[in-house]
């Protein structure tokens, strides 16, 4: 008997501090939590609490830029960005986010300084990887990457950050651009990769990634 | 795999080519992507993939991991329930050496609806989550004129409440288990509760299949009343504490649907523990960790009078996993050491026995105390979460002890006759045991298919080098380990 009320006034004490929480709350369908309160609870979940990612499964997200991050998160949302690693994973956690928490979400990483993380690549892929980010293919007419992506691949405006990003997700990305019409916002991108071969990716996704190592 | 004629390859290519129809029909009748989610999916909108590792069940990923500690709290509440059902056809290698096959090896090759299961599970409040399974099995029970007959029970219940405390350097999830199965609020698939894979169908075919091989597990069994409380640090060491007793009162919903009899007794709390640590780095991650359970469990739940009459649990694992999880590939290894004390109540100790040795001379007594070693192992492969096969090793090794004899030599005849078929006090059964051992070692392969993230289909072969104590003759009457070679072939779906 004395056990039973004492779980049951455990079970009432659970239930009365689990009604409302919003600072700590996993709830993607409140409008009331946070947008840092969501990065914490919810995104750190692959992202990383400060927005670097352990796994290169997920992307990087500290020092986004914000104009391209919200335009991403809107693009899942209306299911627009249909890549794989999109309609997998994010097309649900962004489905009832409210432009506000989409736009605070997109100026919190803004704010997280990259962090380093290890070389994941081949050293080897460097030069010529730097010289495909500063300079294109010249012969087969793709242009340099550091004409929106910037001089350091600091990204600028709806052009994303790329120093430091997962190798591995970069070289999915491109692939998804050069092969599919998955990403109808990056369709610049379809033109732009049209022409590089597997190498060129890989080694120009080597080198971006280690880049602020270098 | 026995000698096989022409008509049993006609007979298995038409029940293989059955079960192939199911699932093409299922297949049919499945909504599209979008919506062929089951709930957890529902509430937050992700594939199967984000939470389980390639798509295989019940296997999570780090992901998963933390939507599991943080309460089953992320996302948006939905409709909390899903259902998830099994077809199968089991086929053990030799049939013949049984008294009667029919009852030994029940529906042998036959295609069988084997179980089915109803989640409710889902986002309760901001802080608690829950997951409880509801298993129906059609061949529970089977009355005298040969028909069988289904039976509802719960399942996995695993109620939570969970808070997370999480800054730029630290990172805390504590929470509270209420659960009826030890480990089964564990996060890691080498877990007691958790290594397992496709539900086992209960008509007698399928009792050599690897689900009924040796698997960790405490001896206090399940559908009990527990309570843990478990913190998770940095995503480095995870501890968890909790107490376990009959499943009553408040708890009886545990234990629903289960009779009087079959329910577990336990004398008062017993402790259940655990600790891990946890590494995770680019697409790898390592589990390391121990865990326990001390119980005492009444001999007769019907009869909890008398604490004597209890048996008593010491069970110890050391357990690993090691997951590479990289869009399309997925390896996992897995690694459970297990050492379970099994000591008698008084009334079973040093009991004499009525077989005799080769040479007339009286056996040892009934043991008090048994101690059993479990090594289980498996490696496992997806490819883009579609394409998968794996690898599994089972080595159980244990004392020695009278009690498990079901074959003997009988001192009455005065002779001892070593022909296996006289031994007249035996009684013959297909997973007898000659030699009081109970040494079990074999190997699992399997290979399956996830054609869409609600289905899957698979073959699974068990091998036996050792059953009870032996490769041969291990039950007195001729059977061999090889014996119980058994295949497995499953469709399992859920929505």
């Amino acid at each position: 008997m004395k056990s039973t009320t004492l779980a049951l006034l455990a079970a009432a004490a659970a239930l009365t501090l689990g009604c409302a929480n919003p600072e700590r709350s996993r709830d993607l369908n409140n409008p009331a939590v946070s947008a840092v309160t969501l990065a914490q609870q919810v995104c750190s979940n692959c992202h990383g609490m400060t927005g670097t990612s352990v796994s290169p499964n997920f992307p990087n997200l500290a020092a986004q830029v914000e104009v391209y991050f919200s335009a991403q998160l809107k693009g899942f949302k209306g299911h627009n960005r249909q890549d794989p690693a999109g309609f997998e994973y994010m097309w649900g956690l962004s489905r009832s986010l409210t432009d506000e928490q989409i736009n605070g979400l997109a100026a919190y990483y803004a704010s997280q300084p990259p962090k380093r993380q290890p070389i994941e690549g081949h050293r080897g892929r460097f030069d010529t990887g730097k010289a495909i980010y500063e300079s294109g293919v010249p012969d087969k007419g793709v242009p340099a990457c550091t004409g929106c992506h910037g001089a350091q691949a600091q990204g600028n405006a709806g052009f994303p950050r790329l120093a430091g990003q997962h190798a591995d997700y970069l070289v999915k990305q491109l692939v998804v651009f050069q092969r599919t019409d998955e990403r109808p916002e990056g369709a610049i991108m379809k033109v732009i990769a049209h022409e590089l071969t597997q190498q060129n990716i890989d080694d120009v996704a080597d080198y971006l990634q280690a880049l602020p190592n270098l | 795999m026995n000698t096989t004629t022409n008509p049993v390859i006609d007979t298995m290519a038409s029940r293989l080519l059955g079960l192939l129809m199911l699932t093409m029909l299922a297949l049919a009748l499945m909504p599209g992507r979008a919506q062929a989610i089951p709930t957890f999916n529902r509430q937050t909108g992700q594939n199967c993939v984000a939470c389980h590792a390639g798509g295989q069940f019940p296997e999570l990923t780090p992901y998963g991991r933390l939507f599991k500690l943080t309460g089953y709290t992320i996302g948006q509440r939905t409709v909390p329930i899903s259902a998830m059902a099994v077809a199968s056809m089991s086929r053990v290698a030799d049939t013949s050496k049984s008294d009667d096959p029919a009852a030994d090896f029940q529906k042998n090759g036959s295609v069988v609806f084997a179980t089915a299961s109803l989640f409710l599970g889902g986002k309760i409040t901001d802080n608690i989550g829950g997951f409880a399974q509801i298993t129906y099995d059609p061949y529970a029970t089977q009355s005298a004129d040969g028909r069988f007959h289904g039976h509802t029970n719960a399942d996995n219940i695993d109620i939570r409440f969970a808070d997370r405390f999480i800054g730029k350097q630290h990172d805390l999830i504590i929470g509270l288990s209420a659960n009826n199965n030890p480990s089964v609020s564990d996060p890691w698939n080498t877990a007691a509760a958790w290594m397992q894979y496709v539900p086992v169908p209960s008509p007698t075919s399928s009792r050599f299949i690897d689900g009924n091989a040796p698997y960790p597990g405490f001896g206090a069994g399940g559908n009990l009343g527990g309570l843990s409380a478990y913190a998770f640090y940095n995503q480095t060491i995870y501890a968890e504490f909790g107490g376990y007793r009959s499943a009553k009162g408040l708890f009886s919903f545990m234990s629903a649907g289960l009779a009087n009899a079959d329910v577990t007794r336990l004398r008062g709390l017993n402790p259940y523990w655990r600790l891990a640590y946890n590494h995770e780095w680019g697409a790898h991650n390592l589990m390391l960790g121990t865990s326990g359970m001390v119980a005492r469990a009444y001999d007769d739940p019907l009869d909890t009078s008398d604490p004597a009459s209890t048996h008593h649990f010491r069970d110890l694992a050391i357990d690993a996993q090691y997951q590479y999880l990289l869009d399309p590939h997925s390896v996992t290894a897995q690694f459970v050491y297990t050492s379970n004390r099994h000591r008698y109540p008084g009334s079973q100790a040093d009991q004499p026995v009525e077989f005799v040795d080769a040479a007339g001379n009286a056996l040892p007594n009934t043991s008090a105390a048994d101690t059993n070693h479990l090594l289980r192992t498996k490696l496992t492969y997806v490819y883009q979460a579609k394409y998968g096969g794996s690898l599994g090793f089972f080595n159980l090794t244990g004392s020695v002890n009278t009690a498990a004899l079901t074959a003997g030599f009988d001192p009455g005849t005065g002779t001892i006759n070593p022909d296996p078929e006289a031994q007249a006090p035996s009684t013959r059964q297909v997973d007898g045991n000659r030699s009081g051992s109970p040494a079990t070692r074999g190997w699992t392969m399997e290979a399956f298919w996830t054609p869409m993230q609600n289905v899957r289909v698979g073959a699974q072969y068990t091998l036996y080098n050792r059953f009870n104590g032996s490769a041969k003759n291990y039950d007195g009457f001729g059977r061999n380990a090889s014996d119980n070679n058994s295949l497995f072939i499953y469709t399992w779906l859920a929505y």
